[in-house]
């Protein structure tokens, strides 16, 4: 374990650690463009040139290994005349975008170039027009004047997706990124490019123009979309006051997690977040003959809770249903059992999932619930939802998540639920199945609560809320320590 | 001079055929060098010749031999690097046309010293005729099984390809040619590694230039002290320098180092044309700093050229005369630093551009003083922030003739 | 349907990528090959190479679009390649690119009509002591005068 001391403090690091790297690490910024922790270094950019004591010209920090007694200076006057000089040809072909170009606020060159009082750009010459939008692939598009030839993008298809769609043609100032014709980015992991692009060249068209990154709050999250549970931040625009409907996530991306996902996600889980906010049921009502009419969660509690003592007066407590789905947290599975299970003795319990995909060898698993390993954790035995049972002698039932069209075929579903008496969904988005139920119920997205996912490999994946419930969200703990309440009230 | 190096290359004995070669006491030096000496001793000897790297650089080609692990489970390679794109360079060519016998003797001394039985000839694509009659002559070597599993009898085996490059003069950089044989684009590497250690395909690696082996066979056969004495004691031996420009006699012309300029330019090669006077010399190939005409009572060895903060490099001398405009010059030399850069690092992808983009409006509309300063300040940004020694090589140039031509320059520039 | 590289070709290509430690190292001289027989680089090229090489279409682009000497579109009869570096500026090589546009009537970059010469600049070709130079295809020229360039011109198909 080599020592070194960079601008005066001793660090301690593994040997064949690079300078940069140890810096990074100990929080000191030197300058980097081409530099990605995800690569071996790429010395392109030269912005990371720093002072090593006994050597006559500044090195890259990028690709100079840590020797013991090193000793680095990163912000000496000659280093940063260094940093000026090199930004300065960055900025000489760079078009001044800033006031349309979507990385302005989280762009590396910008913050360099203010940081080091260059702008104010020395170069006099007509610069080179290049292509502004040359699409990459189906999410992403390339503008050749932006590009700084850092090749993150080239090296991320090769190294990670190894997919290679990217490559540099011609040389010299005419070097440029590019596809081959017909052979777009098609790696369902290319969203990451987007993240990789130290300035504005490559965009997202989900993301072009929607908003400044400096309205976007990032709040950390879990993505729920299958098995992994990626570490992720929800970009979300809190809204402008006069503007009802502005507020809204407009963007994920990954949050670097080594033990789970690297710097990555899919582009499942970077994009899905737009199918499930289109869908999203926000409404509290119940279906009387045809129309939704409002209603108020007292006004359900009340009925839900007369309709189980009903029952249980009965004796016909096992004419219960619960469909609930490994979608629910850990916290919400227990509640479910602890709550309701507990309180309806002979209720008959069913899970209703999405169907396996493909696990592709990378990131997304197969299953794509969040919290598969976290039920059968808990002891529930992951049934699946028995469309005969459910229709033939149920007088009550409720169904929590967004699955259950995957049961079986429309028909059948649909012939199932009209046998049963009163029927209530507690769903956070629209599954086209809502018009076939009493109560609909806004239940939360995992961005709005909190909660834990146990992920396939048996890692925890505690999350806070990172949104505001949406309209009239009666997250789902909520709901069933309202109905348990309920249920023992009547007792 | 009596009994040059290159005589053969130099048209002055002979032909090209290995039947020549031979006859005229060719392959002599390699046969002492497997049949009587060991390969240690065959590197002391190059080592003690101080024969220095004839492709520009430099470096002393024995200190590089010694650089490879003497064991190593890797195999071993030698690249000759005959890529020769220096402008004002062509003396290589003559070697490969005229004598290639002479190059391959030199490969197969420096392969045994180092323990190296796969070699590459890396010609520049341009010299498709040449590279034809190279390859005719290590056919011929392989037909008297100099080249092959047997060298000389001695079980010492030695493969020799010659490779075309493809039109790209940062190939003739070390590790860019290597990216290029390995069939990459010529991107130049980060160094360290160097490619005594890290080299083709990640193997120990000599890279040298033609000249430079061309020499080995005399350092063997007539010894290292006969060959400094040809030149001078830290920069031994003999050089082709090549002459073009308004000279009455333009050509290549094999020379003791340490010869002055001015003998070269005013007697081998005749002086200047009729009409025309001196200006300046470019004295080792566009990239070293440009002298003016009072500068040229020089010694001609690395050492002499860098106390005047120019190089000797490739020995390419090109002769400016006064009816030439030095803002021209200056035109056609960052046109082709900016056509030849690689594009992988910041500087000298957009340095080269900017400073061409300067030039040509300077040479197109004219401009101010404040042009020329600028020319300085962008060149020196690129000076030592470049991957590879080519940003040096494209901002030598501009901060010459900015510093030593500044007047002309503003008079061609500053028109009202 | 003829295949895009002919048998002989690929034999020839085999037998150049015998010669390296790695086969990739042959994808230069290939490239010369393939040129040679078809006269420039084309798309179905690529493919045929990057098959051959184990490699990929985009990355026998990258490298073909690097090296100057490597076309990606047909050229004239004659390819004309003007030296514009120093020596041969110095020793009259403007003048002898003027010559050229006039004479064949088109600019640099250009085919002339009949599809003879195509007429291209090209950077130093370390033949500096007989400036100003330029090759037509694989052979080199200096010494050149409007007399010279006549001759050679009119002695080619």
């Amino acid at each position: 374990m080599p020592t070194l001391t960079i601008d005066g403090r001793t660090l301690s690091v593994p040997g064949g650690t690079t300078v940069l790297r140890a810096a990074l690490e100990a929080g000191i910024d030197i300058p980097h463009l081409c530099f990605h922790p995800a690569f071996a270094p790429e010395g392109s950019c030269r912005l990371c040139l720093v002072e090593i004591e006994g050597l006559p010209k500044l090195e890259l920090a990028c690709s100079t290994a840590v020797r013991e007694g090193m000793k680095v200076r990163t912000e000496t006057p000659a280093v940063r005349e260094s940093r000026r000089r090199v930004l300065e040809f960055f900025l000489a072909e760079h078009p001044i975008d800033c006031p349309i170009c979507d990385k302005a606020g989280e762009c590396r060159l910008q913050d360099y170039y203010e940081e080091y009082g260059l702008t104010e750009s020395a170069f006099r010459e007509a610069k080179e027009r290049r292509p502004k939008k040359v699409a990459l692939g189906e999410k992403l598009l390339l503008d050749r004047e932006r590009c700084v030839l850092c090749t993150r993008c080239v090296r991320f298809l090769r190294e990670v997706t190894r997919t290679g769609e990217l490559g540099v043609f011609e040389r010299g100032s005419h070097s440029e990124i590019g596809i081959l014709e017909g052979r777009p980015v098609a790696t369902p992991y290319g969203g990451n490019l987007v993240d990789l692009c130290p300035v504005g060249a490559i965009t997202d068209t989900t993301f072009r123009f929607r908003t400044r990154t400096w309205f976007l709050s990032a709040r950390p999250s879990i993505c729920p979309l299958c098995a992994r549970g990626c570490s992720i931040v929800i970009d979300y625009h809190p809204g402008f006051p006069r503007r009802p409907g502005s507020a809204g996530v407009l963007r994920i991306r990954p949050r670097p997690d080594e033990a789970v996902n690297g710097f990555w996600i899919c582009d499942l889980g970077r994009y899905g977040y737009l199918d499930l906010h289109r869908r999203r049921l926000s409404r509290l009502y119940w279906n009387r003959g045809g129309a939704e009419a409002g209603m108020s969660r007292d006004k359900v509690l009340a009925l839900l809770g007369e309709k189980v003592r009903e029952l249980a007066a009965r004796g016909r407590s096992s004419r219960l249903g619960l469909i609930v789905t490994t979608d629910l947290t850990v916290e919400e599975l227990r509640a479910v059992r602890e709550g309701l299970l507990a309180r309806l003795p002979g209720a008959r319990l069913w899970f209703a999932d999405p169907p396996a995909g493909e696990d592709d060898g990378f990131l997304l698993r197969a299953e794509r619930t969040a919290n598969r390993r976290g039920a059968a954790g808990l002891g529930f035995e992951i049934a699946p939802v028995d469309l005969a049972a459910v229709g033939n002698g149920l007088d009550l039932l409720l169904v929590f998540g967004s699955h259950l069209a995957d049961a079986g075929p429309a028909e059948s579903v649909g012939q199932a639920l009209s046998a049963v008496r009163t029927k209530v969904l507690l769903s956070p988005v629209s599954t086209g199945l809502e018009s076939l139920f009493d109560f609909v119920i806004p239940a939360a997205l995992p961005s709005e609560k909190a909660g834990t996912f146990i992920n396939a490999d048996g890692l925890a994946r505690p999350f806070e809320p990172a949104l505001p419930l949406c309209g009239e969200t009666w997250p789902e703990e909520e709901f069933i320590a309202a109905l348990a309440a309920e249920i023992s009230r009547g007792r | 001079m009596d009994s040059p190096t290159f005589a053969r290359a130099l048209g002055l004995a002979g032909g090209p055929s290995i039947e020549v070669y031979l006859e005229g006491g060719g392959y002599r030096a390699a046969r002492k060098a497997f049949l009587e000496m060991t390969p240690a001793a065959v590197l002391d000897e190059v080592k003690k010749a101080n024969l220095r790297g004839r492709g520009g650089a430099g470096f002393p080609a024995g200190l590089k031999w010694g650089f490879v692990p003497a064991r190593t489970d890797k195999p071993k390679y030698l690249c000759v690097n005959a890529d020769e794109g220096e402008p004002g360079t062509f003396k290589d060519r003559y070697i490969l046309g005229h004598d290639p016998h002479l190059l391959i003797e030199g490969i197969l001394i420096a392969s045994y010293a180092v323990g190296i039985h796969q070699a590459f000839v890396y010609i520049r694509g341009e010299y498709e005729r040449i590279a034809r009659r190279l390859e005719a002559a290590v056919a011929e070597a392989y037909g008297r099984k100099i080249l092959g599993p047997d060298v000389f009898g001695t079980g010492f085996a030695l493969d020799l390809a010659v490779h075309r490059g493809a039109g790209s003069y940062i190939c003739g950089e070390e590790t860019a040619l290597l990216e290029s044989l390995e069939g990459k684009r010529g991107h130049p590497r980060l160094k360290p590694p160097f490619p005594a250690a890290v080299g083709l395909f990640g193997a120990p690696t000599v890279i040298n230039n033609v000249e430079t082996l061309a020499n080995v066979p005399g350092i063997i056969l007539h010894g290292a002290d006969r060959f400094v004495g040809l030149g001078l004691p830290g920069d031994g031996g003999t050089r082709l320098f090549g002459v073009s420009g308004p000279v009455v006699r333009p050509g290549v012309y094999e020379l003791p180092i340490g010869t002055s300029l001015r003998e070269i330019i005013f007697t081998q090669a005749g002086g200047m044309l009729p009409g025309r006077k001196l200006k300046a010399v470019i004295p080792g190939g566009l990239s070293a700093p440009v002298l003016r005409a009072d500068e040229i009572d020089l010694a001609m060895s690395c050492d002499a050229l860098v106390c005047v903060e120019s190089m000797l490099g490739s020995g390419g001398i090109i002769v400016i005369d006064d009816k030439s405009s030095m803002l021209d010059v200056l035109l056609r030399a960052v046109r082709f630093y900016a056509h030849e850069s690689c594009g992988q690092c910041t500087p000298c992808r957009l340095g080269t551009q900017w400073l061409r983009k300067i030039v040509e409006r300077l040479a197109a509309e004219g401009g101010k003083p404040d042009d020329i300063d600028e020319l300085a300040r962008l060149a020196s940004g690129i000076k030592g922030r470049t991957l590879c020694p080519m940003g040096d090589a494209a901002a030598m140039p501009v901060l010459g003739i900015v510093q030593k031509f500044r007047s002309e320059l503003e008079e061609a520039v500053c028109r009202p | 349907m003829s295949p895009v590289l002919s048998d002989g070709l690929r034999a020839r290509i085999e037998t150049l990528a015998a010669r390296y430690p790695r086969p990739t190292a042959a994808l230069l001289p290939a490239l010369h090959l393939v040129q040679a027989e078809k006269g420039f680089i084309g798309p179905d090229a690529e493919m045929a190479l990057a098959e051959i090489f184990g490699t990929t279409p985009l990355e026998v682009r990258e490298v073909v679009t690097f090296y100057t000497m490597f076309r990606r579109g047909p050229v004239g009869r004659h390819l004309i390649q003007v030296c514009t570096n120093v020596s041969c500026a110095l020793m009259g090589g403007e003048r002898i690119l003027d010559y050229l546009r006039r004479k064949l009537g088109v600019a640099v970059g250009e085919t002339t009509p009949d599809g003879r010469f195509t007429l291209t600049t090209v950077e130093c070709l370390g033949a500096c002591e007989t400036a100003p130079g330029l090759m037509v295809d694989f052979d080199h020229y200096g010494n050149l005068t409007e007399k010279r360039i006549d001759e050679i011109l009119e002695g080619l198909d």
